[in-house]
């Protein structure tokens, strides 16, 4: 029962956001009458996730079967929320996957893209003149701390391998780099030729 | 040797809250207290559970395992909390049937579901659970979420549920029971009787209705006897859960 309120308190929650995405809900809706079950072995804890046009449910448990059903450790759960390169931890020897993947994985895909218009949001409590200028405000603070860590950031690398000399510039690491890349091609260019010789003058049995 | 049901005039009778009235009279005192309850039943049952009902709710659907496609009969539907539910679940190729007896309750449900926009393939019956006015073998699931108390024959409602689901359909009855805790009884019981018609009479200035709502519990069979019923009716593989230490509890039988 418990564990039922948790979940209808994250699923208002997480369909309020859904809301707040122009594209959520419809492409939720392609998903509708799916159910995907995530099983979390240690601990244990299983969640049933059923996706619809007006969002998300979730539920302790499902009396129907399972069209998609994920069983991981937590550790490799949390890693595939917040990983891009799903497929691989997909892949790793403690994750199973059973039944239709591309439900997960268009869910997933979904949950990543999600783009909240939260000025909209804003706007609902604020009114129109109450969040633009809030907003306005807010987009501009943004947008100077946004200019100031990419300032302090330039300032610094320029400082640390032009003044103090403490660390390669970028160009110099870079023509670095390439001479060693050279070289590294001679070397096996030599090596190779040295092999070629040593077969032409080995002594036939 | 006299029949305890049968009053002097012969007339079969049976309770009505801790009241014995004959069978004639039941279904219409039970009306007359939900025509008076219906405009704010949804306010009453959060203030006098605290919000619960919805987690009651909740896993009455988790039970129910309904799948796109399916009929499900909501008997006694009062506001629509399980239809709203059942017709996100069933999507547009399924069907969801609101029943309920009482007018006004019916009207109340309609209303709130048409203005949260849940359309389409939802329909609204007036219909006793005794006689359900459907084909046999007709629904996938059905549920009766704290109705079945109020109706005068359980066991013809029980076997009338029975008729109109499919081979392999499933009857949840969410019903309140017996707390399993002589201490939560004890809590629940002054709860019931002292706190629960006062805020009637405050909310909906009626404390009739809701001291019948706190004796009906009381003369509702408890779990073990309601499955045993269900059992009796013609339902297979019946299981229990009791939520909230018994206060509650969700029945499951699958039809043969």
């Amino acid at each position: 029962m418990l564990l039922t309120g948790l979940y209808a308190g994250v699923e208002l929650g997480l369909n309020r956001v859904l809301a707040m995405d122009s594209t959520a809900l419809p492409r939720l809706a392609r998903l509708s009458g799916k159910v995907i079950a995530v099983e979390c072995s240690a601990p244990n804890l299983q969640l049933f996730i059923l996706p619809s046009n007006s969002g998300l449910q979730l539920a302790s448990q499902w009396a129907g079967a399972a069209d998609c059903r994920l069983r991981a450790p937590a550790a490799s759960l949390l890693r595939l929320a917040s990983s891009q390169d799903k497929t691989r931890i997909l892949h790793s020897p403690e994750v199973e996957l059973d039944g239709d993947s591309a439900a997960l994985m268009e869910l997933a895909a979904i949950l990543q893209d999600l783009e909240l218009d939260w000025e909209y949001e804003l706007s609902r409590w604020l009114g129109p003149v109450g969040s633009q200028l809030l907003s306005g405000h807010l987009r501009s603070r943004v947008s100077w701390s946004a200019q100031a860590l990419d300032s302090l950031r330039l300032n610094l690398a320029d400082y640390l391998s032009e003044e103090s000399r403490s660390l390669v510039g970028q160009r110099e690491a870079d023509s670095r780099f390439a001479e060693l890349d050279r070289l590294k091609l001679d070397l096996d260019r030599l090596d190779a030729r040295i092999e070629r010789l040593a077969q032409l003058h080995k002594p036939s049995a | 040797m006299n029949d305890p049901r049968k009053s002097n005039d012969s007339e079969p009778t049976t309770h009505f809250g801790f009241q014995s009235v004959p069978e004639s009279q039941k279904a219409e005192k039970v009306a007359e207290v939900f025509h008076s309850v219906a405009a704010k039943y949804d306010l009453m049952n959060d203030v006098l559970s605290g919000g619960m009902h919805r987690l009651w709710k909740r896993f009455t659907i988790e039970l129910s395992g309904v799948r796109p496609g399916n009929r499900v009969l909501d008997i006694a539907g009062g506001t629509g909390d399980l239809t709203r539910k059942f017709s996100t679940l069933v999507g547009p190729s399924g069907e969801v049937v609101l029943a309920d007896i009482n007018e006004s309750m019916l009207r109340v449900g309609r209303d709130r579901l048409l203005d949260k926009g849940v359309a389409g393939n939802v329909s609204f019956v007036q219909a006793d659970a005794e006689k359900l006015p459907f084909p046999d073998n007709h629904f996938d699931v059905v549920t009766i979420a704290f109705g079945l108390r109020n109706v005068t024959h359980k066991e013809d409602a029980l076997r009338s549920m029975l008729r109109v689901l499919k081979p392999g359909g499933r009857l949840l009855v969410l019903e309140f029971s017996k707390p399993s805790n002589e201490l939560l009884s004890k809590f629940y019981d002054a709860y019931s009787f002292r706190f629960m018609p006062l805020a009637g009479k405050l909310i909906t200035n009626d404390a009739d209705s809701y001291r019948y709502l706190a004796e009906s519990i009381r003369m509702h069979p408890n779990q073990e006897t309601l499955k045993a019923m269900m059992v009796e009716a013609g339902f297979e593989r019946v299981t229990y859960h009791n939520m909230t230490g018994g206060i509650v509890a969700l029945h499951r039988g699958i039809k043969p």
